[in-house]
């Protein structure tokens, strides 16, 4: 890894567990690997969302050219939000692209991330089938991502209704992270979501 | 690098009289932190918009992207001939860090100042020496090829005679000409 890449991860990782984000557990990192090439990187759900309580974790890769070049950063923890995939976990954001700047550090994108997450961008999606609900059944929606976030995140929300759903599908022999998402996919509609998953 | 700067930082806090002295110190370091490699700034530029960097990291980074040359704090425009080289009384060589590897690109090429007086007389003055300079040269080869030409014109006869012709009329005016000239 060229030196400069290293330097830098290194500085910011200092600076990271430094700041006052960490100290209201809001961001982290640690390390994967003693090369400072892999991290792992953790936001909590913002306030008054529906990814509040839980605790997301991200995947971040530093290239070599770092900092001229973003880090690779996707949600390894699932998550049901309109510029994030639900099955990759692949980020829709431009500061992760083409609006990258080269002071920018682990922490400010660890705080952009998480600022997504409290407003998503639906005419620039990432995942088309959250998207469309997020602009058509809001309410839907909310009650899905925050379903999600407890399933996956540690969120503190239950739902009986969506619990008992899936049960339904999993008593058919369907896993149950699939059931999640083929209910999640039709608005919670049992039928629709049956007959996708065993058309 | 990262020795010299916490080196210093502790050899200069301690100078101090300052409660916390180590905490103060490392402030005013962090003020001359390269906004790209996040250390102390070497062969420092400041861009108009008033952010530091490391002049490599800066030119590595106009580098990287070409075509949108921004400020990587604040997304201002930038360039590298609007970058201005920091010059402090601590450092060795009063050199511009533009000038050092990777060198400054090569001057840029300005179009020749226009003639704004009088474009007509430009035009006359050149017309002239082009009639005094041209005309006697004119004037020796044609009388050169007035005695070479007469065996040349036994074989070739038409296309030929019309040449000596044409030669001699030439020969004729730049006469006239020369003449004009000396009573003019």
């Amino acid at each position: 890894m060229a030196n400069i890449a290293a330097q830098r991860i290194k500085r910011e990782f200092k600076e990271v567990i430094k700041s006052e984000e960490v100290a209201k557990c809001a961001i982290k990192v640690e390390l994967v690997s003693d090369s400072y090439t892999e991290l792992k990187g953790e936001i909590a759900g913002p306030p008054d969302t529906p990814y509040e309580g839980g605790n997301f974790v991200l995947e971040i890769k530093v290239p070599e050219t770092y900092p001229f070049n973003p880090p690779k950063v996707r949600f390894l923890t699932k998550i049901w939000h309109p510029n994030i995939s639900s099955v990759t976990g692949a980020i829709c954001l431009d500061i992760l692209k083409d609006q990258w700047a080269a002071a920018m550090t682990l922490r400010t994108v660890l705080l952009s991330l998480q600022a997504l997450l409290s407003a998503a961008e639906p005419d620039d999606p990432q995942d088309a089938v959250v998207a469309k609900q997020y602009k058509d059944a809001p309410d839907m929606f909310r009650l899905t991502a925050r379903y999600w976030t407890a399933a996956y995140a540690g969120g503190p929300y239950s739902n009986p209704d969506f619990d008992s759903k899936i049960r339904r599908l999993t008593d058919m022999g369907i896993e149950s992270h699939d059931a999640r998402v083929a209910l999640s996919s039709f608005n919670w509609d049992l039928e629709r979501a049956t007959e996708q998953l065993f058309s | 690098m990262v020795d010299v700067g916490s080196a210093s930082a502790s050899s200069s806090g301690s100078n101090q009289n300052n409660s916390n002295p180590g905490e103060e110190d490392k402030k005013d370091e962090r003020m001359f932190e390269c906004n790209i490699c996040l250390d102390t700034a070497k062969d420092a530029v400041v861009s108009m918009c008033g952010h530091l960097f490391c002049w490599p990291c800066l030119h590595q980074w106009l580098e990287t992207r070409p075509a949108r040359q921004m400020c990587p704090v604040c997304k201002a425009a930038i360039s590298k001939e609007k970058v201005i080289p920091l010059y402090g009384r601590g450092s060795s060589k009063q050199e511009d860090p533009r000038n050092k590897a990777p060198p400054r690109p090569a001057g840029q090429r300005s179009e020749p100042e226009a003639n704004t007086h009088f474009p007509g007389l430009g035009f006359h003055g050149s017309f002239m020496s082009f009639g005094i300079g041209a005309f006697p040269f004119g004037f020796i080869t044609s009388s050169f090829h007035f005695g070479d030409n007469r065996p040349f014109a036994a074989t070739h006869d038409t296309q030929s005679a019309e040449e000596q012709f044409l030669s001699k009329v030439f020969l004729w005016v730049a006469l006239a000409f020369l003449i004009w000239l000396l009573l003019a």
